[in-house]
């Protein structure tokens, strides 16, 4: 195991699973994330319009991969804890507070979890922030993260065509092309390309279809 | 109604007929008694100050410290019951650091001041407790800037720009009102806090005492709530002592 | 203890190791359905039930009421889909009379999902639930492990593949009531033929903004048993009367009541 792609094996039998390709960008002005949207049990495709990425707080949104149930449930927890986290202190929480709590979750119950997590957030004091959590419970900060049984065909793209300060057109036209390749190469990543920006102005969703994707890589 | 209970005092958790909870009333009897302590919040930072009374000469100088650090970057100096004092600090750092361990970053003051705050509440509603017997002066420095509070014996909590507690407090509130704290660097808040104490103390000359003093600043300390530097403490006691000394009122 | 026992598991696992058989379980090897249209949502299932390769039960429910407004069809274990179905419908309840408002399809389908979670798996119920509430109408699915998916049509069970193939092919947006029924009859039935472990009858809730839910059990019946051919019923009169006794089993006996004054009560 390399702490990227899931154990298929280690899910339990029938579990869904999220076969993925999942990924979240630093950029000037914010943090963008995106996703594939398959879901598959076994080699059947449960849902070919799957919303893998999950709201945590206003400007903190997080990358599920892994089993869906799993990750679901967690994401469900810290969605709970960083609204009593608002209630309670008169404050928006950080990325890395929530970043946390993930690891926190991931870590404590590594034994009984399949997931892969990445978390993004954007707020104005340090601007976007990326944290990616895999497999064992590990936190990483980053500038970027990819994930999910897709993301193994995308590292090389990736590290090449990574650029710090890239602007939001340019860093969803990266997000895109990777995700495409992703997709292209992986049996178990497929769908739309889902992606959501976080910038000062808050979230904003985005969605490409197959037909214009594919034409980004013949 | 007289100050005192007729039966109402007894216990916490009943009141008297005029809404009164004398065992808070008492336990702010024993802060008034103890020596004075104040806080100082200026431009980046906050300076906390004691006056240690010294009640035997064998103590040893410079030990026995009273003020005490909660997490790296807060510190906090009480008035009134040392060991209710001590207690109520080791549950603010159990609370800084199950905020630490959950969320691995460092608790936000404010938060801080929440949760003694509540904590200090919990003991004036059940009859098998008393009140805490002191004021307790919390300051610290976060992402948000500099924070000071200061906690009473009732529970409440307020934000200041600067606070006392204990006999010299009135003295020390008047002056501490004199302080332009837009303007207040580090140093010169040092020196302040030190003329304060001395001043506050002049009521209780008769007894021996030591100053003792603290400071977290992002400009001077990196944020981190340490003893303020024996060359600077000892200006500030000298420039203390030129203060207030008879000799300088004559010249007036 | 609270909570569910788990004793039969481990009685079976003993019977296992023994050497026997292990009892079967019911399962509803199903096709379930479900699909929005404009004011509404509707839901549907087949009727068969089965135990291995027995069919147990040939005009079963699989469509449980959770409140008025919110249904839900169920696939995998049977007992699992209907008690699981029965506990969040008492609770769903009991926290609409604590709240004084009209249970929502989230907090059902929170409730579920974090039970099924708990266990593990281990409660094989598969479900789509559907409902309309105060933010309109609702369709989202979950499986046994505790994940859930939305969506404009779901379908679930051993013919999910069949039934999806009409929703794929058929499903259009702007849907009124009857097409939306009509497409998810069509669904149901293409499981009943194609899904060895679905049959029977086409079960079906119809869920609109403002108006009762209405269950139409039944709403389809395309395996009508024929009429026998031959009757196995002996015709009256076949068995002659040789000879007729009556006899009076019971002796009736006249009691005179004494002629007293009612006692009217003061």
């Amino acid at each position: 195991m390399n702490g990227i792609s899931v154990d298929v094996n280690h899910l339990k039998k029938g579990e869904v699973n999220l076969g993925t390709s999942i990924m979240a960008c630093k950029f000037d002005g914010g943090v963008i994330l995106g996703a594939d949207s398959r879901t598959t049990t076994g080699s059947f495709i449960a849902n070919r319009v799957t919303d893998k990425l999950t709201q945590v707080h206003e400007k903190i949104w997080c990358c599920r991969s892994g089993s869906a149930a799993d990750t679901q449930a967690v994401a469900d927890i810290v969605h709970y804890h960083l609204q009593a986290y608002s209630a309670q202190n008169d404050r928006d929480p950080s990325a890395k507070v929530a970043a946390s709590l993930f690891q926190e979750l991931c870590y404590s119950n590594k034994d009984s979890l399949s997931a892969g997590i990445i978390v993004a957030g954007f707020d104005e004091m340090t601007g976007g922030e990326v944290y990616s959590i895999p497999l064992g419970g590990s936190l990483h900060k980053q500038e970027y993260a990819i994930a999910g049984s897709g993301s193994t065909y995308i590292y090389g793209f990736c590290n090449t065509h990574f650029k710090s300060n890239m602007s939001e057109d340019e860093v969803i036209q990266f997000v895109k092309t990777a995700l495409a390749e992703a997709i292209k190469w992986d049996g178990s990543s497929g769908g739309v390309i889902r992606m959501v920006v976080l910038t000062k102005e808050g979230p904003r969703r985005l969605i490409f279809y197959p037909d214009e994707y594919e034409k980004i890589c013949n | 109604m007289t100050s005192i209970g007729t039966g109402y005092d007894l216990s916490n958790s009943v009141f008297s007929p005029d809404g009164r909870n004398f065992q808070v009333e008492y336990a702010m009897k024993a802060v008034e008694n103890g020596g004075t302590s104040i806080g100082i919040k200026f431009k980046d930072g906050v300076v906390l100050a004691a006056e240690k009374i010294v009640t035997s000469k064998l103590l040893v100088p410079n030990s026995n410290k009273r003020i005490q650090t909660i997490d790296k970057h807060v510190g906090v100096v009480y008035s009134g019951l040392v060991p209710d004092g001590r207690h109520f600090v080791g549950r603010g750092r159990d609370e800084a650091s199950s905020w630490r361990s959950t969320y691995k970053v460092p608790i936000p003051v404010p938060s801080l001041a929440d949760r003694l705050g509540s904590y200090a509440q919990a003991y004036t509603l059940y009859n098998s407790v008393r009140p805490f017997g002191i004021s307790s002066i919390i300051g610290g420095v976060d992402e948000d800037g500099a924070h000071l509070y200061m906690i009473e014996p009732s529970g409440s909590y307020w934000g200041y720009s600067a606070a006392a507690a204990g006999k010299g407090r009135q003295t020390a509130k008047t002056e501490l009102e004199k302080l332009e704290f837009s303007s207040l660097t580090a140093k010169d808040a040092v020196k302040e806090a030190a003329r304060i104490i001395y001043l506050a103390h002049e009521d209780s000359k008769d007894k021996e005492f030591e100053l003792e003093m603290t400071w977290i600043s992002a400009s001077e300390t990196n944020s981190i709530h340490q003893f303020v530097p024996e060359a600077l403490l000892k200006e500030a006691k000298q420039f203390a002592a030129e203060a207030t000394s008879p000799e300088d009122k004559m010249e007036e | 203890m609270p909570g569910l026992s788990f004793e039969n598991y481990q009685r079976n696992q003993h019977l296992a190791t023994s050497g026997f058989a292990v009892p079967k379980t019911t399962s509803t090897g199903t096709t379930i359905v479900g699909c929005k249209f404009d004011g509404g949502v509707v839901i549907a299932a087949d009727t068969r039930a089965t135990a291995g390769d027995i069919v147990a039960d040939k005009n079963c429910e699989k469509l449980h009421c959770i409140s008025s407004n919110i249904w839900c069809a169920g696939a995998g274990t049977a007992a699992d889909t209907e008690m699981v179905t029965q506990i969040i419908s008492s609770n769903i309840e009991l926290h609409s009379l604590s709240t004084g408002r009209q249970p929502r399809v989230v907090t059902c389908l929170t409730m579920l999902k974090q039970h099924l979670f708990k266990y593990q798996g281990h409660i094989g119920a598969y479900l789509i639930v559907a409902g309309v509430d105060p933010t309109g109408p609702q369709l989202m699915s979950i499986h046994a492990h505790g994940s859930t998916d939305i969506g404009y049509y779901l379908s679930l069970g051993s013919g999910s593949m069949a039934a999806m193939a009409v929703l794929e092919s058929k499903w259009k947006r702007e849907m009124n009531k009857e097409e939306a029924m009509a497409l998810c009859t069509e669904a149901i039935e293409s499981g009943i033929w194609n899904d060895l472990g679905s049959g029977s009858n086409v079960d079906m809730c119809v869920m609109e903004v403002g108006k009762d839910s209405v269950l139409h059990r039944n709403y389809r019946t395309p395996n009508v048993r024929a009429q026998k051919e031959r009757s196995y019923k002996f015709a009256r009169g076949t068995t002659g009367i040789l000879g007729q006794t009556v006899r009076n089993l019971v002796d009736v006996v006249e009691v005179p009541i004494a002629n007293e004054e009612m006692e009217v009560d003061s």
